[in-house]
């Protein structure tokens, strides 16, 4: 107390400056104002030329705020009056832990971030301001240049709040000392040297072990907005890269959703990351959209299937073929926890879809699946009216961009006639012929309004 | 209705213009906002169609708010679908496009490697044939030939890489227009995209348009269905109020006129109570003094009662005192009672043998007794004929000395008529005139012996107090007789006429005794009804009624007949005692020398014995109370029966000759001379009195006047004499002076 005391009365003697410039301030205003009593158009305006002590306490506890930092020990009233006033430029070691008004915080993010949706963020705006925080840390993060203790030091007042991180680019290392200031010129002076870079990105390992309230990582092996600067060195998910991934990967317990986009993750990654995830606790979701995934890699996903907890599996963009669509639907036929399988733009065929038809047959929590532009025709049309007859658990199919044919459509509506929960079937681009197109859209109608009742 | 074909509408729209699945964009986007349009529109049409019907649709089943809302959900949820169905349209057709893409692209590898391979191969080939032409040009020794067959290689290898030049020129050709296929691609992306963020945010646009729309149209329906409630629900009200109102009117009148009557009925039942509590009030006040005075008068006789208690208290605990004694003084005495009764037994024995003997002599003397009483019966039978013969006798000469003064009277009348008041006077016709002797009348002789009773109580009540007066009363109830027997003048004569002449003995107060004891102890001779009626009469008149009917049961008729059994009870009585003195003596023999409680006994008898002496002494004899009976019964036994027997007619005409009838015979003789002309006689005596007086007055008057001449003369012979003298003139003033005045 005594030292708050002593400390209080330094600065006001420090601060007697200021109120006297803001005295003065207010002669100069009054001298121009022509001796005005009222002065209408100024809020802030009082006749009191002095404040009060009270108040200048409270403007001296902003102001000093970063070195002393007093809030709790206020009443009420006052804290309010601190906590509009505070400045938002101050460091998070500070801030993170001990403000948890949510105004301040809004006030914060608004001001660096811009508007965001908050409710990606579990309406907090705490919790907003500093996954941004830590994304754009990471992001700007250059491997053997930063230095890691920049990001590391904070992880203390991040690892409460933060529970997604999302990354849409990650620098790659770089050589030459001669520029670090901006990424785009870095990239451009590093162009040469490119070739014989072998270093990973951002090694997770040392942040991830340390983050347990994660729940979300969204990763994008890449570079933003490179532009002429194009080098296929930025986008590389190297060998090392994976190692570390996987290793962080398996040190966070509490992570449910993992997305890898756009990183060129080959069969060898994608076999590395799944022997990471098998037997994971809590993952809910996984993501290897936008990659360049073969059979192998479809296997061992596959094989990751039956020995998670997977709910979402999402392999939009790959190459999987028939056998890697064969190695899924052996494993889909068996899973129990597997809700949404999207396959789009792979290129399965008629034998990867007559095989995840038959695997659907003996499913019964697939609810959502995605198989557009998959290169399927009329035999995998067959299999799925049959499907479609027996199956009672699936709501939405996508077939979109699929040469069905008007025989593949004439026995799709076959199966829809005898079918009453689904209800999407997208059959756009498949030539299945209006006919069929408009009877499967009565029925998916008609399924809408008694799935819309039952639960009235 | 036209909703549910609206989808096939759709579909036939989506389908129909082929222009949907043409490459070229604008139109299919001209398409779908056509298609957009037209959906508008045909909602609008519906909604507004559905406007007009709401009205009519009040009755169905589901309220208007809840239809509004199904029709608005089902409408934007058509429109979401569109709306993602025409955003995902893009992303489809550039999926088609892009597996188009990739197959082309996978043709043209597969085209290309087979090319490449196929060129490498003759490459090699041709590679082979020069290597082997450089062993046939070492062999080759001709200089113009080595140097044709060097030519010639390097000729073909010229033409090798030219080939392969060709080849690499072809492939970066390819390259080249892959790029511009790339750059092509990339900007049909943006386009793409551009068109997708603008159908986005068409959608999100249309999306809002329509969620305000359905929106308000929901509000509305709300709004609508809200004011129809309150409308009915206020009209409801209204009615229920109107109701109420008038319930509460009525309720209010029938209240008042029910205040009013119970204000009424309350004022009659306050002043009825007022009227009724001061009734009881007063009611009660009295009461109170009433209860107030019977308690005062309670305590009173309470405290009478208590003294009164205290004081018998006090008397039985002194006579428990004296119980105790006396009851020890009776067992005493019961001892020596029982001693006397063996005496008294042996008393008996010796009295009964006594008795017998006595019996015996005293019928004997009964014998002799009833042949001297018909001795006197014949004496008595002779005394009433010679009494009736005097009676006759005396009639006779008693009438004629009436008739006499009859007819000294009449003619005194006819003197008083003709000569004093100059009438006529007709001598009026007496019958009783002519008849001579007594007259025989009819009534029997009961009142008589009640008069005599009578007259001996009222006698006997006067003489009580003082002796002396017994002679006068003797007398004056001989009075009372004689006025019955109306022989004034025999007075004195009446008593030795008395058959028995037994009045004389006997004094009034003894016979007044006698007749009460008789009264007390002969009740029973009385009838128990005139008994019941006696008790309401003075005691006087009690006892004479009941000596009446005594005497009437006893058959005592006349005054002799009183007499008779009184001196009959005296006698009796006085024999009794002198009975009862023999046995004394003989007791007192007997019983010499007995214990001490004898003496008492005997001296308590003594006592009584003395004072029945001094009784007997004071009134010469009376009998005890005790005796009476048994005197009566041989009274009635001695007396009544001759009466029955009747032997003398003559003797019983006399005895039951009643001079009721002689009254009126007297009577009439002495009316003779009627009251009017009494009353003349009177009138005529008072006038004749005044008459005589006024004579003698006037006699006197006469002696009185000739005294006063006598007298006067003398006074002037004084007066002339007083003048004359000399004294006058030596006087101051002579009187003759003053008689001078006087006379002036």
């Amino acid at each position: 107390m005594a030292e708050f005391g002593d400390s209080v009365l330094e600065d006001l003697s420090a601060s007697d400056q200021h109120t006297s410039f803001s005295m003065s301030r207010a002669t100069a205003d009054a001298d121009k104002r022509k001796m005005r009593r009222i002065i209408a158009e100024d809020p802030d305006w009082s006749l009191a030329i002095v404040p009060y002590l009270r108040i200048i306490c409270l403007q001296h506890i902003i102001d000093n705020f970063e070195k002393n930092p007093i809030l709790d020990e206020l009443p009420p009233a006052d804290k309010v009056k601190v906590l509009e006033k505070l400045s938002t430029k101050l460091p998070i070691s500070v801030t993170a832990n001990l403000i948890s008004d949510e105004g301040y915080w809004r006030r914060c993010s608004v001001e660096r971030w811009g508007r965001r949706d908050v409710s990606y963020y579990g309406n907090s705006w705490r919790r907003m301001f500093l996954e941004c925080h830590l994304e754009s840390a990471i992001e700007l993060f250059i491997p053997n240049t930063t230095d890691p203790n920049v990001i590391l030091d904070k992880v203390p007042f991040y690892k409460n709040y933060v529970k997604k991180i999302s990354v849409s680019q990650l620098l790659p290392p770089v050589k030459s000392s001669e520029n670090r200031q901006k990424e785009d010129t870095l990239l451009a002076v590093g162009d040469g040297a490119s070739e014989e870079l072998s270093v990973s990105h951002f090694d997770f390992g040392m942040l991830l072990d340390k983050m347990t309230e994660l729940e979300e990582l969204h990763l994008v092996y890449g570079v933003r907005g490179c532009r002429m600067n194009f080098e296929w060195s930025l986008f590389e998910f190297t060998e090392q890269d994976c190692q570390s991934l996987a290793k962080a990967l398996k040190s966070c317990k509490h992570l449910k959703v993992f997305r890898l986009h756009q990183s060129k993750v080959n069969d060898e990654n994608v076999q590395t990351l799944c022997s990471s995830f098998l037997e994971h606790p809590s993952l809910r979701e996984l993501d290897f959209s936008h990659n360049i995934i073969g059979e192998r890699g479809a296997r061992a996903i596959g094989k990751l299937l039956n020995s998670s907890k997977l709910e979402v599996l999402s392999l939009y963009d790959n190459k999987i073929k028939g056998h890697g669509a064969q190695a899924i639907a052996y494993a889909l036929s068996r899973n129990e926890n597997l809700t949404t399988l999207n396959l789009r733009l792979n290129r399965i065929g008629d034998e990867g879809g007559q095989c995840v038809a038959n695997a659907l047959l003996k499913n019964s929590t697939l609810i959502n699946l995605h198989l557009g532009s998959n290169e399927l025709t009329e035999p995998t049309a067959n299999f799925l009216s049959r499907v479609l007859m027996q199956n009672k658990t699936l709501k939405s199919i996508n077939l979109s961009c699929n040469r069905l044919g008007l025989d593949g459509g004439k026995q799709l509506q076959e199966g829809m006639a005898h079918n009453s929960s689904l209800v999407e079937f997208d059959l756009r681009l498949t030539e299945v012929g209006q006919e069929s197109e408009y009877f499967i859209s009565q029925i998916l109608q008609r399924n809408k309004e008694t799935a819309h009742r039952t639960p009235l | 209705m036209s909703r549910s074909n609206s989808p096939l509408e759709d579909g036939v729209e989506e389908n129909a213009p082929p222009s949907l699945e043409s490459e070229i964009q604008e139109e299919r986007i001209a398409a779908r906002r056509l298609r957009i349009a037209a959906r508008v529109q045909a909602r609008k049409r519906e909604t507004e169609g559905q406007h007009d019907t709401h009205h009519q649709e009040v009755t169905k089943e589901l309220s208007r708010s809840q239809k509004q809302r199904e029709q608005s959900r089902r409408r934007l949820n058509k429109l979401q679908s569109d709306g993602t169905e025409l955003v995902t349209n893009i992303q489809v057709a550039v999926d088609a496009r892009e597996s188009q893409r990739r197959t082309e692209e996978a043709e043209a590898k597969r085209q290309r490697t087979e090319k490449l391979e196929n060129e490498a191969k003759t490459s090699l080939e041709k590679f082979e044939d020069i290597r082997k032409k450089w062993a046939s040009a070492k062999a080759k020794e001709i200089p113009q030939d080595l140097r044709d067959a060097l030519n010639m290689q390097q000729r073909h290898c010229a033409q090798l890489i030219e080939e392969k030049s060709k080849i690499i020129n072809e492939l970066q050709q390819e390259l080249k227009v892959q790029d511009d296929k790339y750059v092509k691609d990339l900007k049909r992306q943006a386009e793409d995209v551009d068109l997708m963020i603008e159908r986005m945010e068409e959608q999100i646009k249309n999306l809002m348009k329509c969620y305000r729309e359905e929106l308000t149209q929901i509000e509305k329906a709300f709004e609508l269905e809200r004011r129809e409630l309150l409308h009915s629900n206020y009209k409801k009200w209204e009615q229920t109020m109107q109701h109420r109102r008038e319930k509460e009117m009525e309720y209010l009148t029938m209240r008042m006129k029910q205040v009013e009557d119970q204000a009424q009925q309350l004022q009659q039942l306050r002043v009825q109570d007022a009227e009724e509590y001061n009734m009881i009030k007063i009611k009660l006040e009295t009461d109170v003094q009433i209860l107030e005075q019977q308690l005062q008068h309670m305590k009173a006789t309470f405290q009478l009662n208590q003294e009164k208690l205290e004081y018998n208290f006090q008397v039985l605990k002194k006579r428990d005192e004296e119980n105790t004694i006396t009851k020890s003084q009776q067992k005493r005495r019961i001892t020596r009672l029982q001693d006397v009764l063996n005496n008294l037994r042996i008393k008996l024995k010796k009295q009964e043998k006594q008795f017998k003997e006595e019996s015996h002599t005293l019928s004997e003397d009964c014998k002799r007794i009833m042949k001297q009483y018909q001795d006197m019966q014949k004496k008595m039978m002779y005394f009433a004929s010679i009494d009736a013969k005097r009676f006759h006798e005396m009639w006779i000469m008693n009438e004629e000395e009436i008739k006499g003064l009859v007819k000294k009277a009449l003619d005194a009348n006819l003197i008083i008529h003709e000569q004093q008041l100059g009438m006529t006077y007709v001598r009026p016709n007496l019958p009783f005139m002519k008849s001579t002797g007594p007259i025989i009348p009819q009534h029997t002789k009961k009142k008589l012996t009640e008069v005599l009773a009578k007259q001996f109580l009222t006698a006997g009540q006067k003489i009580t107090g003082d002796e002396e007066g017994v002679e006068e009363s003797v007398s004056a109830g001989a009075q009372g007789e004689s006025h019955q027997s109306k022989e004034q003048g025999q007075l004195e004569a009446s008593y030795p006429e008395n058959p028995d002449n037994l009045l004389p003995q006997i004094s009034p107060k003894t016979m007044k005794k006698l007749l009460e004891i008789m009264c007390d102890e002969c009740d029973f001779l009385v009838e128990s009804k005139l008994l019941k009626l006696f008790s309401t009469l003075e005691k006087h008149e009690q006892s004479l009624m009941k000596l009446d009917s005594i005497f009437m049961a006893l058959g005592v008729e006349n005054e002799a007949d009183v007499y008779k059994l009184a001196d009959f009870l005296i006698k009796y009585s006085e024999q009794q005692i002198a009975e009862n003195k023999k046995e004394d003596e003989e007791d007192g023999q007997i019983d010499e020398g007995k214990s001490q409680s004898y003496v008492s006994i005997s001296s308590v008898e003594a006592a009584e014995g003395s004072s029945s002496m001094i009784e007997r002494s004071t009134t010469t004899d009376l009998i005890h109370p005790n005796d009476v009976l048994k005197a009566l019964k041989v009274y009635t036994e001695h007396y009544c029966k001759p009466r029955e027997k009747h032997p003398l007619p003559s003797f019983i005409n006399y005895e039951e000759r009643d001079d009721s009838e002689d009254a009126a015979f007297w009577e009439a003789m002495a009316n003779v001379i009627p009251e009017s002309t009494q009353r003349v006689w009177s009138a005529l005596e008072t006038e004749l009195e005044k008459y005589y007086k006024i004579l003698t007055e006037r006699s006197d008057l006469i002696t009185e006047t000739e005294g006063l001449k006598q007298q006067n003369t003398e006074l002037r012979m004084l007066l002339h004499q007083y003048i004359n003298s000399r004294v006058n003139a030596e006087l101051e003033i002579p009187p003759t002076q003053v008689m001078q005045i006087d006379q002036r």
